[in-house]
């Protein structure tokens, strides 16, 4: 395993103060314009399907701030564990709880604690079963070989240590266990002036 | 990420850009094409022999 050096754990630790406050302002004022869609409009944008967003509860929709759709390609079946990478306020998990049914189970996995246990209220609200935990990307709370498929969406493109976290999610999935995950990528290495800026980092 | 996840022991990886997405700010989406930037989907699976 790669360890950051003090300069980048100065600069992870950081940016992930400038990712907490980001989505936790999404959250709090989401009739807010952003510099990316979120919302209604974007769970629409990337085809989400209309009665999902009826269904969903409000505060869970209008928090989406996700990349695309990755429940087109993930293939749900009923009694599945399911982990959601970086779970929010909580649509991509209750989505996923209607598909797997009673006998599966959802674990969020957020870095804020308040916005996990909003994620839970949400899925309350609809009787959609998931439990959050809060933690890190890099530092998955659960054991070794316990999901069936890991959920993300716009989430792993924000941590510095990418590596570790796709070594995480093999950790965490079962032998046989799949991923469906859309994440922002870019063609060229970013400046180290976007690398050096949280806030760039963070958006 | 793509190559992470296959170094990572995944096998099977896809992907696909994600057709729609833009960011909403003209400014930002001009930074983000003239970096390549884009929205993926992915999959992949963790070997049953793993």
């Amino acid at each position: 395993m790669t360890e950051p050096t003090d300069i980048s754990a100065s600069l992870e630790g950081v940016l992930k103060d400038e990712i907490l406050r980001m989505y936790q302002e999404v959250a709090d004022n989401s009739r807010s314009e952003f510099h990316f869609f979120h919302g209604r409009e974007a769970a629409e944008l990337f085809e989400y399907a209309p009665e999902w967003l009826d269904r969903a509860p409000a505060g869970a929709v209008d928090s989406f701030a996700g990349v695309g759709n990755p429940h087109l390609r993930s293939n749900l079946q009923p009694g599945e564990t399911v982990l959601d990478l970086g779970s929010g306020a909580g649509l991509d998990s209750i989505i996923a709880s209607w598909q797997i049914g009673p006998t599966g189970a959802v674990i969020g996995l957020d870095l804020n604690a308040s916005m996990c246990r909003k994620a839970e209220a949400n899925a309350a609200a609809t009787g959609a079963r998931m439990e959050c935990r809060t933690g890190a990307m890099e530092s998955i709370p659960v054991p070794d070989s316990a999901v069936d498929v890991v959920l993300s969406n716009g989430v792993i493109n924000l941590s510095f240590r990418k590596r570790r976290v796709m070594e995480e999610l093999f950790r965490v999935l079962k032998p046989g266990g799949r991923l469906s995950i859309t994440d922002i990528v870019s063609a060229k290495q970013l400046s180290q002036s976007i690398v050096n800026d949280p806030k760039l980092w963070a958006s | 990420m793509f190559r992470l996840l296959e170094e990572s022991g995944f096998s099977r990886v896809r992907s696909a850009v994600v057709p729609r997405f833009r960011f909403r700010k003209a400014s930002t989406q001009a930074s983000a094409e003239a970096f390549g930037v884009k929205a993926v989907m992915m999959t992949a699976l963790k070997p049953a022999a793993s």
